[in-house]
């Protein structure tokens, strides 16, 4: 016998298939799952791909860091500079300002220009050294 | 525990994680996405578990190898995943009319009622059968907007087809299922006045 459309189910009893249906969802097997989840840690990106990378640096890049960087290292070289030009040119000034100790020539001479209690407190003089020894 | 706070994230916050190197992520979109796809396979292919498990395995292999390529607000996961479905049961389909067309299941209609007030699961059955009875493209847009709760624009996305070409799909669909099963009303629990 052909169906009419009387035959048909309506939207309601149509709609309790439907629901019997959206309640059918199913399990996964124990062994499923892992097979699943083994798929998935193959092809799984490493962590560690995405750190940058730390670029290896060269001995002298490394010391110069120690240092204190291009500042610290162009300070010194001025020092050092500075240094053998004072060695080299024995500015007169410099003598003026040591008072003839640093730079003059004949040593012997400074004997004469300075004595030892020049340089040592008054109150610790010779006096009362050989006051002891007497 | 990491995967009680990852149970709120999004299927796409999930993904991202995933294509971090997170190890959680995968389990929990494998739980929460896997049930789905494999349901939706096996209506597809006509209840057939075994191939179904096949196509759902190679969903989600092809959703992990999409993770790191993946744009966030590009797609919903759920739709390109009933997309990949789609089209792998399709093919599957395909290849198995071509090697054997008497091996399609006869509709149900007509068998002999088993038992009076059938339970929820055997009304699940029934549908199935009906749903073997349908043509492919009507199956499919009843399928995802009946049972996996898709709307219309999702189903126009996964079918490339229109809106109003779904809504017609899914209006021939409904009235094919409701011929078939017309036929097990008494069976079913419904009575025929």
């Amino acid at each position: 016998m052909a169906k009419t459309e009387t035959d048909l189910l309506d939207d309601a009893q149509l709609e309790a298939f439907f629901e019997a249906g959206r309640e059918e969802v199913p399990e996964l097997s124990d062994s499923f799952m892992a097979a699943l989840l083994q798929d998935a840690a193959q092809v799984q990106p490493q962590a560690h791909a995405f750190a940058p990378k730390r670029a290896a640096r060269p001995f002298w890049k490394e010391l110069v860091a120690q240092i204190g960087g291009w500042p610290a290292l162009a300070g010194m070289a001025t020092a050092t500079v500075a240094g053998v030009w004072i060695g080299f040119a024995a500015p007169d000034q410099l003598e003026t300002l040591s008072g003839g100790v640093l730079l003059a020539g004949d040593y012997a001479s400074v004997d004469t220009i300075y004595d030892v209690q020049d340089f040592a407190p008054n109150y610790f003089g010779t006096d009362l050294l050989i006051e002891e020894e007497g | 525990m990491a995967l009680d706070a990852y149970a709120a994230a999004t299927d796409e916050a999930l993904l991202t994680l995933y294509g971090n190197g997170d190890p959680s992520a995968a389990q929990i979109l494998t739980t929460r996405l896997a049930p789905r796809v494999l349901g939706y396979a096996s209506r597809l292919l006509g209840g057939d578990r075994a191939e179904a498990e096949d196509v759902t395995q190679e969903a989600m292999l092809r959703l992990w190898k999409q993770a790191p390529e993946w744009r966030r607000g590009e797609a919903k996961i759920s739709t390109w995943l009933y997309t990949v479905t789609t089209n792998l049961c399709t093919d599957r389909l395909r290849k198995r009319r071509s090697v054997d067309i008497d091996a399609i299941e006869e509709p149900a209609d007509g068998k002999p009622s088993a038992v009076d007030g059938l339970i929820q699961a055997d009304r699940a059955t029934a549908l199935q059968d009906a749903l073997n009875t349908l043509p492919e493209r009507q199956r499919v847009a009843v399928a995802l907007r009946h049972l996996e709760g898709a709307t219309n624009p999702e189903i126009a996305d996964i079918l490339e087809i229109s809106v109003e070409a779904v809504e017609s799909l899914t209006a021939r669909g409904k009235k094919a299922l409701a011929m078939a099963l017309a036929g097990r009303r008494k069976e079913l629990g419904y009575g025929e006045d």
